[in-house]
Formats: structure tokens, sequence, C-alpha cells
């Protein structure tokens, strides 16, 4: 009975540890009517209103799908880059490819060192890089998803083949299998379900990054947003918006399926 | 033996979904790039010309400071100046997961389906799952407008600082930490929970004695885990003016100050990295 | 032909003083043991008497601590992994080594990717090769029908002779097998065990496996190696082994368990 009493204890402490620094950062904001802008609460009520009054015109609907469709091509675009990233970087991470302990060690560190610094620059961060750097093209967009997905997804595949189960590895092994070749007879076979499900979680997460990819001047939903919010057409908006929670959802949709058939 | 585990995966019936889903992706994939490559006027050898590597080259010199001038990661009044807002960004983070997890603990039991199917009160009311409802749609409501389309939506309220940036992030938090620690409470073993029912436990005793203990370690865990990726985000909010790192980013880019910019983002690396770190200490102390 | 003359001579498996300790438990203590060319040997034991660590040794798995293995007059540590080693030895385990999530006529065909290149192994995971080597090799083992099966769909008794097709579509010169009925019901382990041990013959391989029950090695193989402690208990062939020799091996004599075994 004394360890679950203690972990208990522990929670408890970090969960005050947790509260604490919440109040603490609470301190940092002068509270008071000073906080909204000037009609900040009209502006607040007028939106919520609109959104139970969406512009549902013909031409504004037409603009919707098109700009819908044009944030999925980018969100599909990014993802098949940001698949094959996580593929050969993954691989590498998982050290399986190199023989000896020491190799595998640092084939793994340094893979894994670089995916952490892919994921950790968020990707409108990358974008703004890209264009800064050498324009804006499509590109631009592209790469800046891929690179954060890919690390993310690259970290994932490296730790499922870690976890791989090792007795069928050392069956092909002792078949006369090579590296690649148990690379593709055993660990991503064994990796692929699970692998599967987190690609479409992170598609679902790639369609709001390539959304919001306007603020580097892609066109698409995020762009539509940004240019009725700054016309304070708060009805256009909200259209905007239930096509931005329309795809996420169908793609929510497709992916709960998916997983379910992967996995029952 | 090895096929009774996860082994038994995609049934007959799973056969035909995973047969449509690669056929639907190879279609979408094809489309995608080629309307990218088409209608969009995509070139990758334009993008990798000779004018382009002279663009990259001269903005990656001017980022390190090397075309003349004091270099802002030089300078100590730039430093402490970068540190504050870095300071200030650590404390929008903290306010966003808390606003995010005052709302989560707030709607999670109504929300999970285990209390509109009569769990844990024994009793399904159509009210019950109504509420269910209207709380899961508010989920996905929240969670499919990205962050920055909330701040860009709050900003018209708040003034510029922090708490938009906060609050901004824990609208779109809140939906996706609700759904995972909903999909908790939902996965609990609820025999225990009967017996402390039967025991003559009031619905409050039950909640702390029975459901707390049993949901705090996982709920604990997505909030680290939401914290980290919330520490990447403040950066993006700040770009509309929710104050932080993101704000001075942004202004820094309209006057061109590349040097400081760099020094903005080796402290906003050097904030992920370590805050990736805290959080994976906390955690372990969890499990 | 000199040739001839000297792969009669040859020993299939030699070991010569081998030892092997885990963290300061011994294994096995110094053991030699020589298995010749065609002979189906059981390696019969309590648990924990080495049996795995000595199969595992066979296969080069695992390196002794000191010793020298001979396979087919090729001292082990001058075997290149891979190819050459995987068409002197296979080994099948306890556990089912197959990867669940491929149809089984791949688990099957990976028993050639030692003759493969990459590319025509990465092919072949769409388009089949050797696929005449595949079916009789499922053929004969009774799985014809079940080639595009997932693997984890079968039973177990048909996921071990689905490791049984690899290791016929391999042909390794010697079969290790480490329990290859321990997960068995007993019906379906003796019918294992026949084809095993009928395939091994006509192949003219040579068969070595540690068993969990001594009436299957008494049945199907025709040398019995005991071991106990890391040592070899006795080593003869099977028409010598007495009911008394094995009663003593397991310290059983009064339990009516050793009955069971026996």
């Amino acid at each position: 009975m004394h360890r679950p009493f203690y972990e208990t204890h522990n929670r408890a402490i970090l969960s005050v540890l947790l509260v604490t620094a919440f109040i603490w950062s609470l301190f940092s904001v002068e509270w008071g009517g000073n906080l909204f802008h000037d009609g900040g609460i009209v502006t607040i009520l007028q939106i919520v209103k609109a959104m139970f009054n969406p512009d549902l015109s013909p031409r504004l609907l037409k603009l919707a799908l098109v700009s819908s469709w044009r944030t999925l091509a980018y969100a599909v675009a990014g993802m098949t880059l940001a698949v094959i990233i996580a593929f050969l970087l993954g691989t590498l991470a998982s050290g399986i490819l190199v023989e000896g302990r020491w190799s595998r060690r640092f084939s793994a560190g340094l893979f894994r060192a670089l995916l952490g610094f892919m994921r950790a620059v968020h990707e409108l961060v990358w974008a703004w890089l890209f264009v800064a750097a050498a324009g804006l093209s499509p590109f631009a967009a592209i790469f800046a998803l891929a690179i954060p997905y890919g690390g993310t997804l690259g970290r994932i595949l490296a730790d499922i083949i870690n976890d791989v189960p090792p007795e069928p590895v050392r069956a092909l092994r002792a078949a006369g299998a090579g590296r690649v070749q148990v690379l593709f007879y055993g660990y991503l076979p064994m990796a692929m379900a699970d692998m599967v499900s987190y690609v479409m979680y992170r598609f679902e997460c790639a369609i709001r990054s390539a959304a919001i990819m306007s603020f580097v001047g892609l066109g698409g939903l995020g762009y539509q947003i940004q240019i009725s919010l700054a016309d304070l057409k708060y009805n256009e908006v909200w259209t905007f918006i239930f096509f931005l929670i329309g795809l996420v959802v169908l793609v929510d949709l497709w992916s709960m399926r998916l997983r379910r058939g992967l996995v029952s | 033996m090895k096929g009774d585990t996860t082994g038994k995966i995609v049934a007959i019936s799973g056969m035909s979904i995973t047969k449509t889903s690669i056929i639907l992706a190879l279609v979408l994939i094809t489309a995608s790039w080629g309307f990218i490559l088409t209608s969009e006027g995509a070139s990758l050898s334009e993008y990798f010309s000779a004018g382009n590597l002279y663009h990259t080259k001269k903005f990656l010199a001017s980022m390190f400071g090397l075309d003349g001038g004091k270099p802002a990661f030089f300078s100590a009044e730039s430093w402490s100046n970068a540190l504050k807002l870095t300071y200030e960004t650590l404390k929008m983070s903290v306010m966003a997961i808390g606003f995010t997890g005052i709302g989560m603990l707030l709607t999670v039991i109504p929300a999970s389906r285990s209390a509109a199917d009569g769990s844990i009160t024994l009793r399904s009311t159509w009210y019950g799952w109504l509420v269910f409802g209207l709380i899961r749609l508010l989920y996905i409501f929240s969670r499919a407008v990205p962050e920055l389309v909330w701040a860009m939506i709050i900003i018209f309220v708040f003034k510029p600082g922090i708490l938009p940036g906060a609050v901004a992030l824990a609208l779109h938090n809140f939906g996706i930490l609700g759904k995972l620690c909903a999909e908790v409470v939902e996965d609990l073993d609820w025999q225990p929970i009967r017996a402390l029912r039967s025991s003559g436990a009031g619905t409050v005793q039950i909640l702390t004695y029975g459901i707390l203990p049993a949901v705090t370690p996982k709920f604990i865990t997505f909030l680290l885990y939401r914290w980290e990726v919330i520490i990447r985000t403040t950066i993006v909010v700040g770009f509309v003016g929710a104050g932080g790192l993101g704000q001075q980013f942004r202004l820094s880019m309209s006057w061109f100050q590349y040097t400081e910019i760099t020094l903005l983002l080796i402290c906003y690396f050097l904030l992920v990295v370590g805050s990736d770190m805290v959080s994976g200490l906390l955690r372990r102390i969890t499990q | 032909m000199r040739g001839k003359v000297t792969e009669i001579v040859k020993p299939a498996v030699q070991l010569r003083n081998v030892s092997k300790s885990f963290g300061g438990n011994v294994a096995l203590s110094p053991l030699s043991l020589t298995i010749k060319r065609g002979e189906t040997v059981a390696l019969v034991g309590p648990s924990g008497s080495g049996k795995t660590t000595l199969l595992n040794i066979m296969a080069t798995i695992i390196k002794p601590d000191r010793g020298e293995v001979i396979i087919d007059g090729v001292p082990s540590q001058n075997l290149k992994p891979g190819r050459e080693l995987s068409r002197k030895v296979g080994i099948i385990h306890q556990q089912l080594d197959l990867v669940d999530q491929l149809p089984v006529i791949h688990n099957v065909l990976a028993g050639r990717l030692g003759e493969w290149g990459i590319c025509r192994s990465l092919l072949s995971l769409m388009i089949p090769q050797d696929k005449e080597l595949a079916f009789k090799a499922l053929n004969r083992v009774g799985l014809i029908d079940k080639s595009h099966q997932r693997t984890s769909r079968l039973s177990g008794g048909e996921q071990q002779r689905v490791a049984l097709a690899r290791l016929l579509v391999q042909r390794p010169q010697a079969v290790l097998a480490d329990e290859p009925v321990s997960s068995l019901d007993p019906a379906r382990a003796e019918d294992l065990l026949a084809m095993l041990t009928d395939l091994v013959r006509e192949e003219n391989q040579t068969l070595i496996a540690s068993l969990h029950a001594v009436k299957y090695a008494r049945r199907y193989f025709s040398r019995i190696v005991a071991l106990r402690q890391g040592r070899v208990f006795f080593d003869r062939p099977v028409s010598d082994v007495s009911d008394d020799d094995l009663a003593r091996l397991y310290d059983l004599k009064e339990d009516a368990d050793a009955q069971a075994l026996l």
C-alpha cells in the first residue's frame, strides 16, 4: 500500500505546483476595464450574432468551396512530403539501419536531434523564413508544412520501430535478410497500422496549418477569413470558418473509420 | 500466442475501408499536386533558381549580421529585452493552459458518454444526452478553428497583450483537451465507482473519491503535452498582436531588423526545448 | 572425389568446450558436442538447463564466452551473416517469429531474402517472386489455400506450419527448432513434429530441436542429448535411453507429473 500512497502524494504536489504557476501567470495582467478596446464588447456581440447568420450567397459559397479545395490541396501536398521525410529520417533515427551499438546510438542521436529541431519551430515561422529567404511560392508553404510535420511523424515512426517485438526481426535476420530487407519485411509492416492512424491525425492538423499559411500570403480559407475580418464582414467570416470546420470534421470522420477498420 | 493480441487487425469489414482509403489518398495526392503544379504555377526550378539563391544568401547573411552593423544578439540591451519577452511568452503559455484546464474540468464530466448514459448518476436522461451533444459540438467547433483565427477575432475585443494571446490559445486547445479527457473518463473502470455508490456515496463524493484519483495522471499528462504544443504556438498568436515574442517578431520583420529576429528565434528555440524538458520531467513524476 | 569424402567426414555442427554465462549465471559449462549430417537430435532437460542458449549459439545469434562453434566445417565467426549463414542453419523459435501483418506468402518468401537483392525483395512485396517455390512449400505443409491471408488470422498451429514453409524455402543444411510445439495442443504437436521430421529426412537435412516433452523425443528423433545445469547429462541414441535415465534427469522419480512427461 505504500507505493500507491506515495504516488498520489506526488501527483497532489504536482497539481498544486501547476495551479500555483497558473495563478502566478494571472498576476502579469493588469485586471480592470482597461483590458478591452472601446466598443470591444459591442464588436464581440456583433461577431456572435453574425455566427447565426452566415453569408450563404451563391457567390460566397463558391468562393468558400474553391478556398476549401486550395487549403486541402496544400495540406495534402505538405503531408505527402512530410511522410517521405518522416520515412527517411525516422528509419535513420531508429538506428536499425546500422550495425553495432555505438554507430546505432550515433545514428539515432543525430537524427533524433535533427527531427527535434525540425518540429521545435512552428510551421508558420518556417513559412516566414522561406518566404523571406526565397520569395513567395507555393513551395514555401509546402516546405513549411512538411518540415515540422515530418519532424513529428519521423519521431513517432522511430519510436514505433523501436517498440516493435524483436522476435520476428531476429527470425528474418536468421533467414538471411539484410538490414534494408528487414526494414521492409519486418519493421514497416509491423509499424504500419499505428503509423497510419497517426498520419491521419496529423493530416487533420495539417488542414488547419494550411489554412493559416495565409499569413505568408497563401490563398485559401485562412486568407479569406483574414480579408473578411479586415473588412468587418463578420457574416462572411463565419461562412469560411464553417467550411473549415466542415473540412476538419470530414477528415476526422475518415480517420476515425479507418482507425476502427485497422484496429478491429 | 501473438495472433490473439493486436494481431487480428483488419477484419473483413475493415478491408474495404482500408482499400477505399488507399484509393482516396492516391486521388487526393494526385489532384493536389496536379493543382499546385499547374493552376498555382508552382515551379521547383524557379524556386531553386540562381536569383533566389542570391536572395537566400543575402537573407541568411543579414540574419547572422554579416552585412554590417552591430548584430542584436551581441547587444546586452537586446538580450535583456528578448529575455523579458520570453518570460512574458512563458506566462502567456501557462495562462493559456490554465484557462484550457479550467474549461475542460468544467465540461469534461457531462461531455463523457458515461455521464449521459447514466454510468455515473445511474440515470440516463434526455437532457443529459442534450448537454453531452452540445458540449461535444462545442469541442469540435473550438478545435476546428486554428489558434491564429481565434486570435484574429479576439484581438478585436482585447487590447494587445498576453491576455488575448492566452485566451485565443485556450479557445483552440479547450476542444482538443476536452475531447481527450472526456475519452479518459469514458474508458474508466466503472466497477469501483458502482461499489462506491452502493455504499451510499453521493455524486460529489463519487467525483472526488472515485473519478478524480483515477483520471488525474492522464489529465496531467495531456495538460503537459498540450502545454508543449501551446509553447510552440505562442509565437504565432503573437503575430496578430497578442503579445510576447511573436509580436516583437512581427515588428522586427516589418523593420527588416534581421539580427533581432535571429535573437528572438534563439530565445524561442530555447523556450521550446526548455519547456519540453520540464514537461518530460513532470510527466515522469506522475507516472 | 575428394570433395565428397570430406563432406561425409564434416559434421553438421560441432561445439568444442563452449561456455556461456549471463551476468554471473552459468548457462552453459564447457560443453562439447558433435552432430553428424542427417541426424535428428532432440535436446531435453529441465527448464533453465541451457537448451535455448545452446540452440542460439548454434544459430550464431548468441556468441559463446569461450570455445569454438564449427558449422559445416566453418568456424562460426567466419560465417557471414545473411546469405551464407542462412544456407547453413535455419531456426524456428518457440515464439512464432512471423510478421503478423504480412500475408502468409511473404512470410514464406522471407526465406528467400538471403538469396535476393534489395530491389528484388521490394518488388516481391508487390509481385511475389519465386512464387512456385512458396506454393510448393505451402502445399507441403497443407496451407496452399491460405497463401494470401493475413498471417495474424491463422491459428497457432497453422502459423507454426507457415514457419515450417519458410524453412522449406530457405533450405538450410541444419534446422534448429526451439520448443517448436510447446504452444500447441498434443494432437497438433504430434502432427507438426511428424511433418517436421519427415521434411528434414526428405531433404537430408540435420534437425536439432529442444523439447519439453520427452515422449515426443523418443517417438520422432534418432538421438537424445539431455542437458542439466548447462552440462551434457547423457547423450545416446534413442533406443538406448531408459525411463530411469529420464527420471533421473528430471529428479522427479516419485512425482506423477514425471510419468506424464515420459
